[in-house]
């Protein structure tokens, strides 16, 4: 099963929040909202393993760090954000990132 | 074609998804016996949320906006296909006359009043909006204003003119019985604008009994004629009634009797003037109660800035000393309120 990391992007939580709108009214079950759900995992893991290209670098100061359940968890401050057209600077971000082996075991929670 | 995929690969990745997305689910959609309408509302829904956050950059760039900008030049109040509410006050029938009116309702029971020279303000006055329009519309007035509708969920419609700053109150009693005729169905309180408004002060329709059954033909040139006669001997009698310029009414109705807790509340701070004069003892009392009502900017600013996030897969991530080095790839990163995507990503920090 694919990791259901990206559901809290903005493409994953407008998803969220639709299937609940959805729910709400009684138009879809829970069940359906769900699996629609891990569709939205496969296709997006896929999308970002195959139609992406491109490169980031980032520099900055590192505030906390978490390994746990093979996830991390980083806060960084002062960060440069470096891409081939732009720079982006943020004062604090958070980085979560899950085990980038084929492993795929992060599927509940 | 190929230069706006790299200028913008956002949007295009993100169609991507969710076409494929909704190509997959759509089987299980009819597996479990829900209806396709309901797959296209799905994503109807999500792809307005993806443009109403404003985190890709010319998503649905041309073809949305363009019809966007479309829908709002011609006059239109939208009206829903909701025809079946008991609630609406007007037969939902949209109407666009060439010459740019908002006519909301059939042609027989109440024409635009744009003829008598109203102003805008009275104008969407006269129109007495259906319920059963959206919570937040838009209407485009006959001298091209555009007056912002907002409809609280206790039947009580807004209208605000962010040119005018004027705020009119518009009550649409929901008494509507099925094929008959219907009670007063439209109050309202005008703040009058001094020099706001060019040709007059504004409308105040009396409860009248306006016919909205397509039967008979209501007394519409009764109430264009009157109006306008009705409002100078009221507007004379109303500066006196003068309510801040950019007023919100947030609770419900506006009746005569908010004017008078407004005189109540006024008198009771002129007594709490008197007491702090008064005594130091009752200062302090009073500068530690209010100390507590203070609600601190922080946390406001907290709430409103973006949490920068970034969610991705580690390749590697490695550490020396206080040195660190990720190595990320496929992630999706939420900076400043944009979206953005790596397939790679590197980068140092010390901790």
């Amino acid at each position: 099963m694919a990791y259901q990391l990206y559901r809290n992007t903005t493409l994953g939580n407008s998803l969220q929040e639709s299937l609940d709108e959805l729910i709400q009214t009684q138009q879809i079950t829970p069940q359906l909202a769900l699996q629609v759900l891990l569709q939205f995992d496969k296709a997006i893991n896929t999308a970002l393993a195959n139609r992406v290209r491109n490169r980031v670098n980032f520099r900055g100061s590192l505030n906390t760090y978490r390994f746990c359940d093979n996830v991390w968890t980083f806060v960084l401050n002062d960060v440069e954000f470096r891409e081939v057209t732009d720079l982006v600077k943020v004062d604090k971000v958070k980085i979560v990132a899950c085990d980038g082996k084929n492993t795929g075991s992060n599927a509940t929670e | 074609m190929a230069s706006s995929a790299n200028s913008h690969p956002l949007p295009k990745l993100y169609k991507s998804v969710i076409e494929d997305v909704i190509n997959d689910v759509r089987e299980l959609f009819l597996d479990e016996g829900v209806d396709e309408q309901v797959l296209v509302e799905l994503r109807t829904l999500w792809e307005s949320k993806l443009l109403q956050s404003k985190a890709v950059e010319g998503f649905h760039n041309d073809e949305h906006q363009q019809v966007l900008q479309a829908q709002r030049e011609p006059v239109q109040v939208q009206q829903p296909p909701q025809q079946n509410q008991n609630q609406q006050v007007i037969p939902p029938a949209t109407q666009q006359v060439p010459q740019q009116q908002v006519i909301v309702q059939d042609s027989k029971i109440l024409q635009h009043v744009n003829a008598s020279g109203m102003s805008a303000a009275a104008t969407a006055a006269t129109l007495a909006l259906p319920t059963g329009v959206g919570p937040y519309q838009q209407l485009v007035t006959s001298q091209g204003q555009v007056l912002q509708l907002m409809r609280v969920p206790n039947g009580t419609q807004y209208i605000i003119q962010p040119q005018q700053h004027v705020v009119l109150q518009q009550q649409v009693l929901s008494q509507m019985q099925p094929g008959g005729v219907q009670g007063p169905v439209i109050q309202q309180v005008l703040a009058p604008l001094p020099g706001g408004i060019p040709q007059q002060t504004g409308v105040i329709i009396q409860p009248q009994q306006i016919v909205i059954s397509g039967n008979k033909v209501p007394p519409n040139t009764q109430v264009s004629t009157q109006s306008p006669t009705c409002v100078q001997p009221q507007a004379q009698q109303q500066p006196p009634v003068v309510q801040p310029p950019v007023m919100l009414q947030v609770d419900g109705t506006g009746d005569t009797s908010s004017e008078d807790e407004e005189e109540e509340e006024y008198d009771e701070d002129e007594e709490e003037d008197k007491e702090k004069d008064g005594g130091e003892d009752g200062q302090v009392e009073e500068e530690s109660l209010n100390s507590e009502d203070d609600v601190s900017d922080e946390e406001d600013q907290e709430l409103f800035d973006t949490e920068n996030v970034v969610v991705c897969q580690y390749d590697k991530i490695h550490r020396s000393k206080n040195k660190w080095k990720f190595h990320l790839k496929d992630g999706i990163m939420n900076l400043n309120g944009r979206d953005y995507v790596f397939s790679k990503a590197i980068g140092d920090a010390e901790w």
